[in-house]
């Protein structure tokens, strides 16, 4: 790196010239002018010893990053990890380097969760508060720190200061899919060639994004007055992805969106074509229809349609609105996966202002790489970054969760009493589960005189049987599901069980009513993702104090979910369970149960 | 419609809030209506078939540079509020290097009024302030790399005037006609597509116009410069001489009386045309390794490859991409030349048959 050694000299020559300008000045500035510049200088201490410089194993620099937790897990830029391997050092501005390990990717946001060993156990890490990024202007003051061209051999960070130049900006992926930047900040703030995965700063020392990508063409690989960030408020949308170890993937309506005419005023955007599968179509929506809000922003233009489906991981749910004649509609849509195939690599390198680094995984050759106590905290499975993290966060969950009482004695018999509404009547049930002779799980319901059973692993089972009762979506497979989660946890899963990262999750009103807006429904959740013979369940646990508010359970990819939302929760012999859970499918409510008695019986031995 | 006032006006109560630590927002926003993203010819092998311009009229008269992107007959006009419009060039003075260009509204005739009623900068007024001098802090407003589309506003950056002074241009090498004074500006503000956006004070009154890309002829440097609103240049018409100011021109040209004259070309070009794209020229003695060769050009018809590190022209060394392109001055389209090129570990003799430079192509505009 050349650059290295041409750059010293000129930056000392442009410091001796500020320091002689200011001393000569210091007597008739404005008090107002060094009042700024002190706060300035007092921001900057304050967040200078959260600024990590991502090295290759050996502390060959490589990028920047910055903590966010006094765990010591930290941001930076996908494309920086993706030389060093999953095994890493970083350095902080204690002038030590740490043994770090990758935990969690975004890699068509090119952001990546990183987590630095503490050298002295236990110790907590210096770290910065996350801002809301959507209160950032264009015209507002930054800073951006990091180790650019790789300068600090003290992993002291190099502060540059600018402003930003817009925000809501797009910029195309650069690789194959990957390395899109949605609703980024734009800056003239310094970016350069090791800038990547350092944070951008508000003039209050909060983190408002990770720098990450610049716009560059004649002029080389350097700072070319435009720089870009990633929000944070969209890494926000992704962390508890990252957190869990996850290899996150972004979204698409399933729709292709255009503006409806070229010329004149700002056109409407208008769906063009749909995916049946698509959730967006199974809610309703139809070409020709056209999108007026999306996720609680307007839809106006292409690059902001692209800007706020781009800020979100897949199979969220979020309100759409759109209007067909002179009805406009509001709907709960599920997101599809972006890429359908991982995307590994890049095609071009060309963008990002990590430094040019050497190709492939920086790590096995790196002496004492394999001796490092990060190498423990990194497990190897497909669709996760490291899924050491995610069965951490399962770890974490069960134990949460744990305080609602525990199941695993009452594997026996199940019987739910209590009083069913359905659209048109309402009366008393009894549901029942128990496992029979044959080794199968049979769940049935009688309600009305009506009996509905269904033994959900029976070989050949067709699949209306495993949907009953009709209209349902499948309820009595649910609760199977649901039972078998309380007494088995993942044990009861052979198939997939996981930590599926953070998503927001919409409880109906208790009273039954459509609720106004649907974002006012909003409960941030934990997931947890089970599979189990032919089912595929998410089970979501409020982030506030992880009670279980529901799941969705699938029968069939080709057929609507069956919905579980579970409210009214009371002990019942020292273990809390819902006494009102509301089934639901598609768009429609099947029926309310609520549950006067639960009889729960021992696993016979 | 509606919801685009509101939103408007909620940005501007959010301002009003925090003034005291965010000086700038406000600025940028009222100096975005007052600029627009142009689209026109080019988009082709670094030519950018963008830029920006000011309003200098309610009735839709634009100023920008005299760039080849105006040599079409589809300009399109972005404004800040998202509307999608049709403009003509209305009058160009390449020694002034700028051009006025007008908006078309659907059934009016080029000389109606328009009855549009945009928020715009009064060059008269904006003539007789004083010029800035070096020191002054500056906001370059424009649409840089084509990242605003529609209601998307325009970059802003921020920079101090590091001089007032005349250009030493590549004159002869580049199309670079205006001599008079310029502010050279410390940021880095003239990227593809910034030429014609509007150089402000910190209040956002409008000081010269973002000029184009161009690198000085002693350093190999870019260099970041704005044409002054003030600027008067003499002008040659028959055996008069005169004298033009940008007022004069914008006054004239508004009144459609301007007699427009033609872009001059370059006298002397780069050379016979090669395509061969270096790595970024960071140091004073880059060594010549090839980057990529353009598809199809003379350096890909003759099997050039990323990587190759050229050592010689015609059997003379060049260390560097500068003595390359020096080099390549001497030559002419349909010349062939012979390289020495450094692959692995040999050493390769190509020989390429230089071509002329390709012109943008004249297509309409699809933004």
């Amino acid at each position: 790196m050349p650059l290295r050694h041409l750059t010293p000299p000129c930056l000392l020559a442009a410091f001796a010239l500020v320091a002689v300008g200011t001393l000569g000045l210091r007597a008739d500035v404005d008090k107002a002018v060094t009042d700024a510049e002190g706060q300035r200088i007092a921001v900057i201490d304050r967040v200078r010893p959260a600024v990590v410089a991502v090295c290759f194993y050996g502390g060959e620099a490589c990028g920047s990053g910055v903590l966010i937790d006094a765990e010591g897990y930290a941001l930076t830029n996908f494309h920086v990890v993706q030389p060093t391997g999953s095994v890493l050092q970083c350095g902080l501005p204690d002038g030590l380097l740490y043994d770090a390990v990758v935990v969690g990717t975004d890699k068509v946001g090119d952001v990546a969760l990183v987590k630095l060993l503490p050298r002295v156990p236990g110790k907590p890490f210096p770290f910065v508060p996350l801002a809301d990024s959507d209160l950032v202007r264009s015209g507002e003051w930054s800073l951006a720190m990091g180790n650019p061209f790789g300068l600090s051999l003290d992993f002291t960070p190099t502060v540059t200061f600018g402003l930003v130049s817009g925000v809501n900006r797009y910029q195309p992926p650069e690789g194959k899919g990957t390395l899109e930047y949605t609703d980024c900040i734009q800056v003239d703030t310094s970016i350069n060639p090791g800038n990547s995965g350092g944070p951008l700063f508000n003039m209050k020392g909060e983190l408002i994004g990770i720098n990450g990508r610049g716009s560059f063409e004649k002029r080389g690989r350097v700072n070319s007055g435009v720089g870009y960030a990633i929000s944070i408020n969209q890494i926000k949308n992704f962390l508890g992805h990252l957190y869990a170890g996850l290899d996150a993937d972004h979204a698409t309506l399933g729709a292709s969106v255009a503006t409806e005419t070229e010329d004149g005023d700002l056109g409407r955007m208008v769906v063009k074509q749909i995916l049946d599968e698509a959730d967006a179509a199974r809610r309703g929506v139809k070409s020709g229809d056209q999108l007026v809000n999306f996720a609680g922003r307007a839809l106006t233009s292409t690059n902001q349609y692209k800007n706020i489906l781009g800020v979100f991981p897949k199979e969220w749910r979020l309100p759409l609105s759109y209007r067909r004649g002179n009805d406009t509609k509001e709907v709960l849509v599920r997101l599809m996966g972006n890429s359908d195939a991982p995307v590994d690599k890049p095609a071009s390198e060309k963008p990002a202002p990590g430094r040019p680094a050497p190709k492939g995984d920086g790590g096995p050759k790196r002496p004492g790489l394999d001796k490092s106590p990060a190498k423990k905290l990194f497990v190897e499975k497909k669709g996760f970054a490291n899924y050491y993290f995610n069965k951490l966060r399962q770890d974490k969950l069960r134990t949460a969760v744990a305080k609602a009482g525990d199941f695993a004695p009452l594997a026996g018999p199940w019987t739910l009493d209590g009083t069913i509404e359905l659209s048109d009547r309402r009366g008393d049930f009894k549901l029942t589960l128990i496992d029979g002779a044959d080794g199968l799980t049979e769940a049935k319901i009688v309600r009305n005189g009506i009996e509905d059973l269904v033994k959900p692993l029976k070989s050949n089972a067709p699949l209306g049987e495993l949907q009953l009762p009709q209209g349902s979506g499948g309820m009595l497979s649910a609760v199977y599901l649901y039972r078998k989660l309380l007494t088995q946890w993942n044990d009861g899963f052979e198939i997939g069980f996981d930590h599926g990262g953070h998503e927001p999750f919409y409880p109906p009103p208790a009273n039954g009513k459509t609720a106004e807006r649907l974002k006012d429904l909003r409960v941030d959740c934990e997931v947890v993702r089970a599979k189990h013979g032919p089912f595929e369940a998410k089970f979501y646990y409020a982030l506030t104090d992880q009670s279980l508010l529901g799941c969705e359970v699938t029968v069939s990819k080709e057929e609507e979910p069956c919905e579980l939302f579970f409210a009214d929760y009371k002990t019942v012999e020292g273990r809390s369970l819902p006494h009102r859970i509301e089934v639901r499918s598609g768009d429609k409510r099947y029926a309310v149960l609520t549950v006067k008695t639960y009889t729960l019986g021992k696993k016979a031995s | 419609m509606n919801r685009l006032l509101l939103t408007a006006f909620g940005l501007a109560l959010a301002a009003l809030q925090v003034e005291a630590s965010d000086p700038f927002s406000k600025t940028a926003d009222e100096v975005n209506t007052r600029t627009v993203k142009l689209f026109g010819s080019g988009g082709f092998r670094g030519v950018a078939n963008y830029g920006t311009g000011v309003l200098v009229s309610p009735d839709g008269h634009i100023l920008t540079l005299a760039s080849q992107m105006l040599d079409t007959s589809e300009l399109i006009v972005h404004l800040y509020d998202g509307r999608r419009m049709k403009a003509v060039v209305v009058a160009t003075e390449p020694e002034l290097d700028v051009a006025l260009l007008k908006i078309k509204v659907e059934g009016k005739k080029p000389d109606e009024p328009t009855g549009l009623d945009l928020p715009f900068f009064d060059i008269a007024a904006v003539a007789k302030r004083p010029v800035s001098t070096p020191g002054d802090w500056v906001l370059a407003h424009a649409n840089e790399f084509e990242i605003a589309m529609r209601d998307e506003p325009v970059s802003v950056q921020r920079g101090v005037i590091a001089s007032y002074s005349k250009l030493s241009g590549r004159k002869g090498i580049f199309d670079f006609g205006f001599t008079g004074n310029v502010y050279v500006v410390d940021a880095i503000t003239n990227n593809p597509g910034a030429g014609g956006g509007a150089l402000t004070d910190r209040q956002g009154r409008l000081l010269g116009l973002v000029g184009r890309e161009l690198r000085n002829s002693l350093t190999e440097t870019w260099i970041n410069y704005a044409v002054p609103i003030g600027a008067t240049v003499e002008v040659r018409d028959g055996d008069k001489v005169t004298s033009v100011s940008i007022p004069e021109f914008v006054a004239s040209a508004t009144a459609g009386k301007y007699k427009s004259r033609p872009r001059t070309v370059a006298t002397a070009g780069p050379g016979g045309y090669h395509g061969i794209v270096f790595v970024p020229n960071v140091l004073e003695r880059t060594p010549p390794y090839v980057e990529e060769c353009e598809p199809n050009s003379p350096a890909a018809k003759a099997g050039l490859k990323p990587n190759d590190l050229v050592s010689f022209v015609d059997g003379e060394p060049v260390g560097s991409i500068k003595a390359f392109t020096d080099a390549l001055r001497k030559t002419r389209p349909g010349a062939t030349i012979r390289l020495e090129v450094r692959r692995g570990d040999s050493l390769q003799t190509v020989e390429v048959k230089l071509e002329d430079a390709p012109k943008p192509a004249a297509v309409p505009p699809k933004k």
